[in-house]
């Protein structure tokens, strides 16, 4: 891996990853593929042999009538068999070393603290929001919230928040909760975090430790809308100290985020550039509260047959 | 008239010239089983989307099944499909005799019978959308009315061919056409019985309870 | 109930105004131009030399399996043409905007689509190339061969076998419609949940997809009904299930899912019609919706689809290797146990189409584990088609070249479907290009066979044989297109761009967005060359004319009979006697012994009832797009009246006298395709 990230340019960004997940899920592909290597290289290999060997003018030999054979019938079931009984346990194992809702590289159930999970069945809704845990020893809490077409994140343990640009201090856990305003997004950073759909009147969660500090570039993996192809964000991991003076900056901010004040923001826009705003002063339990708003029915229209400076002009 | 054409030495016959012993009837009803295959698994479609919107959340502060389905009143509708599938049942019995009048008769019964079904779904739907339940108010009431409606249509089309079906007994009588029609129908007939018992059932019962 | 709209709706016209043609577009006014051309390029000879009733009579009302399959087929490579200039526009739009710095054109920011167009085109691009030219093109492949291969004379319902092909051609007409009138949607092939509500796709975009795709599944589930029936009822005697040749079990295995899935799919998109009609919630965020049902049922039927497409395709290389090897396919019985396998395992693994959804990790664990099932049967069909390789005489005719191609794409296509497989990798490349770039391993294995199917089939039904030359030359500049586009964007997967993007944020993609684009001239390359195989073969049609068996290896029943095959496929039905029964009689030297008399056969009536349901169907699904309610209304009403008629009309069908049959076989040609009921010959029958 060490290899691969050494001789394979940054702009592969799946193989420079930061943190025990990436990382998990770096060496995952790996294996993967190597495993069935040893399946579909002698298989390629052989094809074209037989291609060359038997074809018509070699004269080679000729059984024009062989068309069974117990043992190799045995054989074909059981080879891909034991392959995928293999592949099938290894998939088990890292499934659950990188479930987003308690990874086990992290810490497993551990890492994420009880009363939240409890919060966040898979992929069910309506479930009611906890309060967040407060502990500053406990994961980084950030919640994300998309809009058409924008990345609000906000960090309920600090009351800020910020509009597509994301900081996080290196060797912390974070822990991502997300829904969305109008449509399902999917919130990914290559280097990072895995791909996690943030799903309107719905709750996913999102972990990751990042080991390294460096600026990535994160965004919606799944298709949301006109402004899709814009939604970026930086992701930045920082040192704890440079973390510390970025966030007392950001509490500095003049603008504040109200839900009113969210609503005002949310309405259509294509963010082009994705230039980041920043908010101090942040309504206690905003996610819940756009949740609950989206699950009584609160939506975003978006007029028909968008482009990209008909949006930008309309709104900002 | 089974005569193979033998090429001589060993080797079997090559050409047939037996009769086309395919059977009309036989084919189009495995057909119009493959055809109920598939409409089951609509129904498997709308009754997974109901099970999945019949929960808390997807009320959306409307009504719950409880406070909505009347068992009792439903058991009238689930009587008036029973006894007209017993009536056309009977009918296709008057089939096996060649008796026309009995099949009519058996065939009109069904049908007063499945109106009396629509006509007694058509009150119950008119009932609620007087007190503001309509499909438009929770997820739920959505996948309530979508389900049982489907139902509904379904008896309608077959109402419809019900009673073309008596036109073409009264004008050809029994001709192969029309009798593997009319064993087709019995079973289109049977089948949405048995959707109706599993909407009873699911929506009825299980939501009252 | 009824659903507040955005603009403007009146009884007569519905949503439909001057507004919705768009002739301020260029690319579009080029569409309509090229579009109208070539269809005037077709009715004008048809006007000119008189053969509008030919056309009528023939085709258009036809109950023919034969003729049905090829306008499927026609439908299809229309469609795939139609795609391909999709995804070229896609291809060019990627490589143009790409950068912040990228320039814009024809008032777009980044290259020269505006996202509400780029978005159509993406999502027109899935939706033609799956459900419009893959699906009719092999549906069209079974009605073709399927009877013939089990020695039947036509379909088990004739009429509804051109019902479901002119409902499939309405889907098609309604997705070209919406390219001159209105807009497609531009939420993905899928129809992502909620953005197809009405809040987020305001406009006819959706309605055209849903309801191009809800009429056409009608079609496809019709004939799927047919094709099982025909399969289970109509085999030539001694053909035992045993005897079934392989490609008719794999269309066996496929119609059953095609019966058991599309149904879900018709619900699926009925929910989101009441959502978008009559203001329900199936689907919504809010007021006790749930997307993820939406979800759900869209992959139920999604990916039982894809083997749908799949399995015929398999069957197609498992009829084309053995025939190019000169010996039988090695383990039958395996080979058709795997296709069932694969067919059983198709409906218990949709949930890896979102990973990423938030299903807890045993959820996930369960369906990845189930996916990777599908590779143990798959596993088998490779090793089968390698030891059918095995000491036999193989000969590189384009068929086989076709199908050899096929089977790298299929391992290639297998490798990184197995990683796809592996949550703990779809959660780092799923909404990437590396997915993209998986299921055109996957589809283009399925165009691959469809290829080899049309080189290798086409014989048999016209008579003469592609030219080989075109048709390699086809098969090269395809092959070197698919290597390098979809190369490069595995490479790209690993890149982390994710799918769909108009504009492109990395400057660092451009390199191999070139190699790509590079790619899809390539095959801009090889449309040249399938237009040139198919003028220059029909140009020397009477120098490649060929006999019963063209390829001298053929295996199946259907090279017994004449080449072009004869409307009545058998004058005499065959008596089986063993799997590969060509071989079997060729063994023993009497492939060539014909029936010593002729009895008189029966046969359908040609029928004007489904172009009649299909026109309606167009108007049905017009009329709801538009909102137009009173088309909709009377087009339904008249559908439902045709079909109510057509109970009353007894078609006895007629009788062909054995002096008629001795007559037809005693000519050098039969009656083939080209030919009509009264024997006037067009084409190569014209000339001998």
């Amino acid at each position: 891996m060490l290899f691969l990230a050494g001789c394979v340019p940054a702009s592969y960004r799946l193989f420079h990853p930061n943190g025990p997940i990436a990382n998990l899920e770096l060496r995952s592909t790996i294996v993967d593929v190597a495993v069935m290597l040893v399946i579909i290289l002698p298989v390629a290999v052989l094809i074209c042999v037989f291609m060359w060997r038997y074809r018509k003018s070699a004269n080679a030999a000729y059984d024009p009538h062989w068309s069974h054979s117990l043992t190799l019938e045995i054989l074909v079931w059981a080879v891909p068999l034991v392959t995928v009984a293999v592949l099938a346990f290894f998939s088990y194992e890292t499934t659950l070393a990188v479930n987003p809702y308690g990874p086990a590289v992290l810490g497993g159930a551990d890492a994420a603290p009880k009363v939240r999970m409890a919060s966040v069945a898979p992929a069910m809704p309506g479930m009611v929001m906890q309060t967040p845990d407060p502990s500053p020893a406990g994961p980084l809490q950030i919640d994300v919230i998309t809009t058409d077409w924008q990345w609000f994140f906000i960090y309920p343990q600090l009351h800020i928040a910020t509009i597509d640009e994301l900081v996080v201090p290196q060797g912390r856990d974070v822990e991502f909760h997300m829904t969305s305003a109008t449509v399902v997004n999917d919130f990914f950073v290559p280097e990072l975090v895995p791909m996690m759909d943030v799903m309107p009147g719905m709750q996913t969660l999102d972990m990751f430790r990042a080991k390294n500090t460096g600026t990535y570039e994160g965004f919606s993996a799944d298709f949301s809308g006109a402004g899709f192809a814009w939604m970026q964000f930086a992701a930045r991991v920082v040192t704890p100290q440079d973390y510390a003076g970025w966030v007392s900056s950001v509490q500095a901010s003049p603008d504040h985020l109200s839900y009113a004040d969210f609503e005002r923001l949310a309405q259509t826009t294509i963010n082009i550039g994705a230039k980041p705003s920043y908010f101090s002063a942040v309504q206690d339990g905003l996610l819940a509260h756009v949740y609950d708003e989206v699950r009584n029915g609160k939506v975003y229209p978006v007029p028909d047959n968008l482009t990209e400076t008909m949006t930008a002009n309309a709104t900002n | 008239m089974d005569v193979f054409v033998k090429p001589g030495g060993d080797v079997p016959p090559l050409w047939y010239y037996g009769h086309d012993d395919h059977d009309q009837i036989a084919t189009k009803t495995f057909g119009f089983w493959l055809y109920m295959l598939s409409d089951a698994l609509i129904f498997a479609g709308l009754f997974a989307a109901y099970a999945v919107l019949d929960q808390p959340m997807n009320m959306a502060g409307g009504p719950t099944a409880a406070q909505i389905v009347h068992p009792v009143a439903a058991f009238w509708q689930t009587m008036a499909v029973m006894t007209s599938v017993l009536a056309y049942s009977l009918a296709t019995v008057a089939l096996k005799t060649g008796n026309k009048a009995g099949v009519l008769l058996g065939m009109i019964v069904a049908f007063v019978l499945g109106l009396a079904f629509i006509g007694l779904e058509l009150n119950d739907f008119a009932n609620l959308m007087a007190q503001g339940i309509t499909p438009d108010r929770s997820g739920f009431l959505s996948a309530f009315f979508v389900l049982i409606a489907s139902h509904g249509l379904h008896m309608v089309f077959g109402l419809l061919w019900m009673f073309v079906l008596m036109i073409q007994c009264l004008r050809s009588g029994f001709s192969q056409d029309i009798v593997s029609r009319l064993l087709n129908l019995r079973m289109f007939w049977q089948f949405q019985a048995s959707v109706w018992v599993c909407v009873y059932v699911f929506i009825y019962l299980r939501g009252a309870a | 109930m009824p659903v507040h709209l955005q603009g403007a709706w009146s009884l007569l016209f519905g949503r439909l105004t001057l507004s919705a043609i768009p002739y301020d577009s260029g690319i579009l006014i080029g569409a309509f131009a090229f579009s109208a051309i070539a269809g005037l390029a077709i009715v004008i000879p048809t006007i000119y030399y008189g053969k509008v009733g030919y056309l009528f009579r023939e085709w258009l009302t036809t109950v023919d399996h034969k003729k049905i399959g090829v306008m499927y087929i026609l439908l299809g490579l229309v469609m795939m043409f139609r795609g391909f200039a999709d995804g070229f526009m896609i291809r060019t739009q990627q490589v143009m905007a790409d950068g912040p710095h990228s320039p814009g054109y024809m008032g777009s920011l980044h290259g020269y689509l505006p996202p509400f167009h780029f978005d159509q085109i993406y999502s027109s691009h899935g939706t033609i190339m799956i459900l419009f030219a893959v699906t009719p093109i092999l549906t069209g492949l079974g009605n073709i061969v399927v009877p013939l291969q089990i020695g039947a004379r036509d379909m088990a319902f004739p009429v509804m076998n051109a019902i479901s092909l002119w409902l499939t051609a309405v889907g098609a007409a309604l997705v070209m419609a919406s390219l001159f009138i209105g807009t497609f949607s531009d939420a993905g092939w899928v129809g992502l949940a909620p953005l197809t509500e009405l809040p987020y796709s305001p406009g006819v975009g959706v309605d055209y997809w849903m309801w191009a795709i809800q009429i056409s599944s009608i079609g496809t589930t019709l004939n799927a009904i047919n094709i099982i029936a025909t399969i289970v009822g109509m085999r030539a005697p001694g053909m035992t299930w045993g005897r079934i040749p392989i490609f008719t079990w794999t269309t066996l295995s496929t119609n059953i899912i095609g019966l058991t899935a599309f149904p879900v799919l018709g619900v699926a998109l009925a929910l989101l019609g009441a959502d978008r009609y009559l203001g329900t919630h199936f689907y919504t965020a809010g007021q006790g919706g749930n997307l993820m049902l939406y979800t759900d049922l869209f992959w139920i039927w999604g990916h039982p689809e894809v083997y749908f497409l799949v399995l015929p395709a398999f069957g197609v290389i498992s009829e084309v290797i053995p025939t190019f090897s000169e010996k039988p396919l090695f383990g039958y019985f395996t080979m058709v146990a795997a296709t069932f396998a694969i067919a059983g395992v198709s409906w218990a693994v949709w949930l890896h189409h979102f990973f990423t959804m938030g299903a807890g990790p045993y959820v996930n664990t369960f369906f990845s584990v189930a996916t990777m099932l599908v590779g143990i049967p798959t596993g088998v069909k490779v090793f089968n088609w390698l030891f059918t390789l095995y000491r036999g005489r193989l000969t590189y005719d384009t068929p086989m070249l076709w199908a050899l191609g096929a089977l790298f794409l299929l391992l290639v296509g297998g490798l990184t479907g197995m990683m796809l497989a592996v949550p703990a990798i779809d959660y780092t490349v799923h909404n990437s290009v590396f997915v993209i770039a998986h299921f055109h391993c996957m589809v283009l294995l399925i165009a691959y066979a469809i290829f080899a199917a049309v080189a290798y089939w086409f014989p048999k039904v016209f008579g003469f044989k592609l030219d080989e030359r075109s048709g390699k030359l086809f098969f090269a500049t395809f092959s070197l297109g698919t290597t390098l586009t979809f190369v490069a964007m595995f490479a790209l997967g690993f890149q982390g761009e994710t799918r769909r993007l108009d504009y492109l944020f990395d400057p660092q993609w451009k390199p191999l967005l070139i190699v790509e684009e590079i790619g899809i001239f390539l095959y801009c390359a090889s449309c040249y060359y399938f237009a040139k195989m198919l003028y220059v073969s029909i140009r020397d049609r009477a120098k490649n004319k060929v006999g019963a068996d063209p390829w001298h290896s053929s295996r199946t029943l259907e090279w017994l009979t004449h080449s072009p095959v004869p409307y009545y496929n058998f004058a005499v039905m065959p008596q089986v006697n063993a799997l590969d029964e060509l071989a079997w009689r060729r063994e023993r030297g009497v492939h060539e012994v014909g029936p010593d008399h002729y009895e008189p056969i029966h046969m359908p009536k040609n029928s004007v009832i489904p172009l009649i349901i299909g026109v309606f169907a167009f108007g049905f699904g017009f009329g709801m797009v538009w909102r137009i309610w009173w088309m909709a209304a009377i087009s339904l009403l008249v559908i439902i009246a045709t079909i109510i008629i057509r109970s009353f009309i007894r078609s006895p069908g007629y009788e062909i006298s054995a002096a008629e049959l001795a007559q037809m076989e005693a000519r050098d040609e039969a009656v083939g395709i080209l030919s009509d009921s009264e024997g006037q010959t067009l084409g190569v029958e014209a000339k001998a």
